[in-house]
This record gives C-alpha cells, sequence and structure tokens, in this order.
C-alpha cells in the first residue's frame, strides 16, 4: 500500500511538471511559428502600404493595403467596449458581492452564468437583429457600425468582469471586511477605501481577461459592422477595420504568399497590441496600489 | 434610569433584555448587566457561549453578518450623554468610533504601517494634514510601538509581528479617542512574550477607558479581569470580582460547578 502511495505522489508530481513544461512549449511554439512566418512581414509597408506613414496617420491619404486602419479599429474597439463594460461589470460585481440579498443574488448570478456561456455569434446575431430592428422602427437610417460592435463586445465581456470582482470581493477574509466597518467607515468609504483596493489583483485579472477577449473576438464583430479595407473610422457610427478580422480575411481568401505574410504579420501585431494594453493594465493597478499603500514621508522629521 | 440614577455618571453602560439571533438561532438570550466606567471586564466561556457576539452588540457589528435580529436595549454612557444605541440616538459610524474593537486576529489593513492610522483619522474624524502626524505618535506611544516602528512607518504593516501588528490595531482604535474598547481574544494569535506586552497594555488602558476583552485563559482572566463575567450558552451564568478571583480555589470551584 505504503509503495502504491509513493508511486502515486510521485507520479502527480511528474504530471504536473509535465503539465507545466506542456504549456510552456506550446506556447513557445506557437510564438516560435508566429515569429518566423511574420517577423519577415514587419515593415513600414505592412502598416501603411505604398503610402507616407504620416499622410496616413493624419487620416489625408488611404492606407491601401496597410493594416494601420484596422489596428486604429482594434484600439477604438477594445477603449469603447472596455469604458461600456468596465462600470457595469465591477458596478454589477460589487452589487453581488456587497449588497444582493439571496433571492435576487441568485437570479442574478443565473444570468451572468448564462450570459458567461452565450456563443459570440449569437452575440453578433443579437447585435445585427437590434440593427433590423431599430431601423424598422426608431432610427431608420441605422447601420451596422463601430459602437454597435463596442456595444455587443462590452455585452460579451461583462460577466468576465462581474464574476471576477464579485469572486474577488467575496474571497476577502472576514477580518478585512470589517476591519473600516468597526473604525466607523461608512460602507462607501469601506468599500472605495478598502474592499476594492485588497481586491484589485482580482479585478485586474478580470479586466485584463475582458480586453482580451474584445481584442481578439472575431465572430461578434463580422455581423456588427466591420470591413475589410474600411479605412480609419472617423465617427461611432462608421464601418471599421479591425486585426482579428483582417488575418481571417487574409487567411481565408489571399491570392498571393505576399498576402499570407502579411496575415501572419498582423498576427505578430494583434499579439503586441494586446500585450501593450496587458502592460498598460498592469502599470495602471501597480501605480493605483502604489497611490493608496501611500508610501509618503509624512512623518520622517 | 429608575433607582440607578443617582450613580449613573459612575456607569458605563446598560443592558436589559438583550438578545440577538442569527436566522432561527438564538445566539445571546436575554441578559441584563451593568457596566461600570474605568473597569476591566473579562468574557469567559466555552466557544460558542456567546461570548464574541455579546461584544459585538456594543458596536452593532452584529449587523454586518447576514440574519441578525437584535432585541433590547442597550445604552452607553459617552461622557456628556447616554445614548440607546439600538434606538439610533447615534449614527453607527460614531458609534463604532466610540466604541474600538480589537480582533482575534490583527486585522491590519494591506497598506503601509502610518496608513493604517492615518486613513481612519481622515475619513473619521475629518481630520486634516497638520493634526494627523502629532495623532499618530500619540496612539503609537499609547501602544509602545512608536520607538519600534518610527523608523518603518512608511512599509507595508504586514512585515510588522503579530503583537506588533496587533498593537497597531490597537492603535489605530485608540487614535480615534473611543470611551469603551472591545478585545476579541487579543492575544489569541500570539506567542507568550507578545501576550505579556498586550496584557500590560490593558491594565495601563484601563484606567482611562472601560474595557471588555474576551479571553481564552482562565488564567489571564483571573491576571487582568476587575470583573469575571462567565457565558454559557448565550447567557450569563456568573459573575467574579476580582477580590474572589485571587482565591484560585474557589474561583476553580465556582467555574467547575458551572460548566
Amino acid at each position: 500500500m505504503d509503495e502504491m502511495h509513493r508511486f502515486l505522489d510521485h507520479g502527480f508530481i511528474w504530471f504536473s511538471w509535465l503539465a507545466a513544461l506542456l504549456t510552456l512549449g506550446a506556447l513557445g511554439l506557437f510564438l516560435g511559428f508566429l515569429g518566423v512566418n511574420g517577423l519577415a512581414a514587419l515593415n513600414l509597408g505592412l502598416f501603411f502600404g505604398e503610402a507616407s506613414p504620416w499622410q496616413v496617420i493624419m487620416g489625408g491619404q488611404p492606407a491601401g493595403e496597410g493594416i494601420w486602419p484596422a489596428c486604429v479599429g482594434t484600439v477604438y474597439l477594445v477603449v469603447l467596449s472596455s469604458l461600456l463594460a468596465l462600470p457595469l461589470g465591477i458596478g454589477s460585481g460589487v452589487y453581488l458581492a456587497q449588497y444582493a440579498s439571496p433571492a435576487p443574488k441568485r437570479l442574478f448570478g443565473f444570468a451572468v452564468d448564462l450570459l458567461a456561456g452565450i456563443p459570440s455569434i449569437l452575440m453578433g446575431l443579437f447585435g445585427f437583429a437590434l440593427i433590423l430592428f431599430l431601423r424598422k422602427t426608431l432610427f431608420p437610417q441605422a447601420n451596422t457600425c463601430l459602437l454597435l460592435s463596442a456595444v455587443c463586445l462590452a455585452l460579451l465581456v461583462l460577466p468576465y468582469l462581474i464574476l471576477t470582482t464579485q469572486s474577488s470581493l467575496e474571497g476577502l477574509p472576514a477580518p478585512i471586511k470589517v476591519a473600516g466597518l468597526s473604525l466607523g467607515f461608512t460602507p462607501w468609504q469601506n468599500l472605495v477605501h478598502i474592499l476594492l483596493p485588497a481586491a484589485s489583483r482580482g479585478i485586474l485579472s478580470g479586466i485584463i481577461l475582458a480586453v482580451g477577449r474584445a481584442a481578439e473576438d472575431t465572430a461578434v464583430i463580422l455581423l456588427t459592422g466591420v470591413v475589410a479595407n474600411a479605412g480609419t473610422p472617423q465617427s461611432l457610427t462608421d464601418k471599421y477595420a479591425a486585426l482579428p478580422f483582417h488575418i481571417f480575411y487574409l487567411a481565408a481568401e489571399h491570392r498571393t504568399t505576399g498576402e499570407l505574410a502579411q496575415a501572419y504579420g498582423a498576427a505578430l501585431i494583434l499579439l503586441l497590441l494586446t500585450g501593450t494594453l496587458y502592460a498598460i493594465a498592469y502599470w495602471l493597478h501597480a501605480t493605483l496600489v502604489n497611490k493608496w499603500e501611500q508610501k509618503n514621508i509624512m512623518l520622517r522629521r | 434610569m429608575g433607582t440607578k440614577e443617582h450613580n449613573a455618571a459612575a456607569l458605563a453602560a446598560l443592558i436589559e433584555h438583550l438578545s440577538v439571533s442569527f436566522g432561527p438561532r438564538q445566539v445571546l438570550k436575554d441578559l441584563d448587566l451593568t457596566l461600570e466606567k474605568g473597569r476591566l471586564y473579562v468574557l469567559i466561556g466555552r466557544s460558542g457561549a456567546g461570548k464574541t457576539t455579546f461584544l459585538r452588540c456594543f458596536n452593532r457589528l452584529n449587523e454586518c453578518f447576514p440574519g441578525c435580529h437584535t432585541q433590547g436595549s442597550l445604552r452607553l454612557n459617552l461622557g456628556n450623554q447616554w445614548v440607546d444605541i439600538y434606538r439610533n440616538d447615534l449614527p453607527v459610524t460614531e458609534l463604532r468610533r466610540r466604541v474600538g474593537m480589537v480582533f482575534q486576529t490583527p486585522n491590519t489593513l494591506p497598506a503601509s504601517v502610518e496608513k493604517n492610522i492615518t486613513l481612519p483619522l481622515k475619513l473619521v474624524l475629518g481630520l486634516g494634514k497638520k493634526e494627523i502626524p502629532e495623532k499618530v505618535e500619540w496612539a503609537l506611544r499609547q501602544t509602545h510601538l512608536w520607538e519600534e516602528v518610527r523608523d518603518r512607518l512608511h512599509l507595508p504593516a504586514g512585515i510588522l509581528s503579530g503583537g506588533q501588528q496587533q498593537r497597531l490595531c490597537l492603535a489605530r482604535v485608540l487614535a480615534l479617542d473611543p470611551t469603551l474598547l472591545l478585545l476579541d481574544e487579543p492575544t489569541a494569535s500570539l506567542d507568550f512574550r507578545s501576550s505579556q506586552k498586550i496584557e500590560e497594555l490593558l491594565l495601563n488602558l484601563k484606567e482611562r477607558y472601560t474595557i471588555l476583552a474576551v479571553s481564552h485563559s482562565l488564567s489571564q482572566a483571573r491576571r487582568l479581569g476587575d470583573k469575571v463575567l462567565v457565558f454559557n450558552e448565550g447567557r450569563r451564568v456568573g459573575t467574579f470580582e476580582r477580590s474572589e478571583l485571587q482565591q484560585g480555589e474557589r474561583f476553580q470551584g465556582l467555574l467547575e460547578e458551572i460548566f
């Protein structure tokens, strides 16, 4: 029996190592593959085609075959959908963790789980149907556009934010939860000055999941306003280009090896873009935490 | 206050018919008690006897836990006025400032040593930048922590030892000028030396504050208590005066009788 236990113990340790190594290996393989195929395509032409970069950035010239408008479109999408989803998601998470009584909490929790389970193509269809409905009723001019995509993406990523906010607040140790209240803090002061900062790591991971999802999703935007070669969007009601769709389009419809190489290049850029967004999220978090911990030297005389 | 009117100024609290339940479970049952000012009361009893719930009645912290229902009256002497805290004579935030609580495990905020005291001063007392440093130093001196942490004020409170963290929690409470102190097994998570320091502190502090402390140890109750209140199944089943505590055998005998 002892032998058996020892075998299981060792076996499991080996398995854990193997699993971790396989994951890292898969990631390495993926990055290597993307690097080998995409690095060659990285040059100014990838972004701006034949046009002058300055002219394209300032909006004077179309970028032709370049991916600049798609980069801008993706950044717009991520920022817009985050602006919509962050307050709603964190707010709902706070409500569920702090204020909801058991019955509404169960109902709301079920609704969030349901929302989390909706495939993104359905969310796209929902946006599309919404526009059809609006056209027939209140706004005959309504059309698929950047704003519609951002709304649908926000809806798609909302559950990540709600669930991570809720669970990281609920996961705080009980002594921390009542520390502020026992000192005479109002519930609002307790939330803002103690609970949210203490739960911020978990909330940040939700934000990162949400940003990543909003940046990569293709199915939602496919039906709600993305177009190949749309140019840089000038307003919320414009059609737009986006990196994931651009990659999908090129990969499916390329006519030359050059176009396929451009798809790899665009994929690498998308990866860098989401990486940058993560870095910004981390930096913001670190700054806020630092400010909260207030390493000042007020008392050093 | 009826018959007690004549010595009301010497009293800290009057409790009448106090019952607390959480959902269907009644934790405190029809409690009557009078607390005198400037004394240290030690509460002992088995776990689940309702000691912690009784402490939390004084700052209405029970209400932060689901299903709580409190009946009866609890009146506090806040120096210039008596307030019936369950008749909303006083905003709960003000009540909790006046009735400071220290918990079983140190619950320092995950922030700097200094901010653990400055944040409540700012938010609860509304103090400005000028008054705060003085108050922080005063509070840390009260708990004999100043010399130990004066160079580490900006470091996270988490790097302090358990005993130091617990004294920081006490300092944080004292900074808010309380009248009553609630201590829920304040030495339960500490080693012998740290416990001893906290006990010394409490003996000093009891001259200025009325203190209610839950203890897990009979010997500690004997060392600290002016009065020891024994709880069992939500009721107070015995009270020992200081003089009775020193007669070890008698105290022991009475306890054995009760449990």
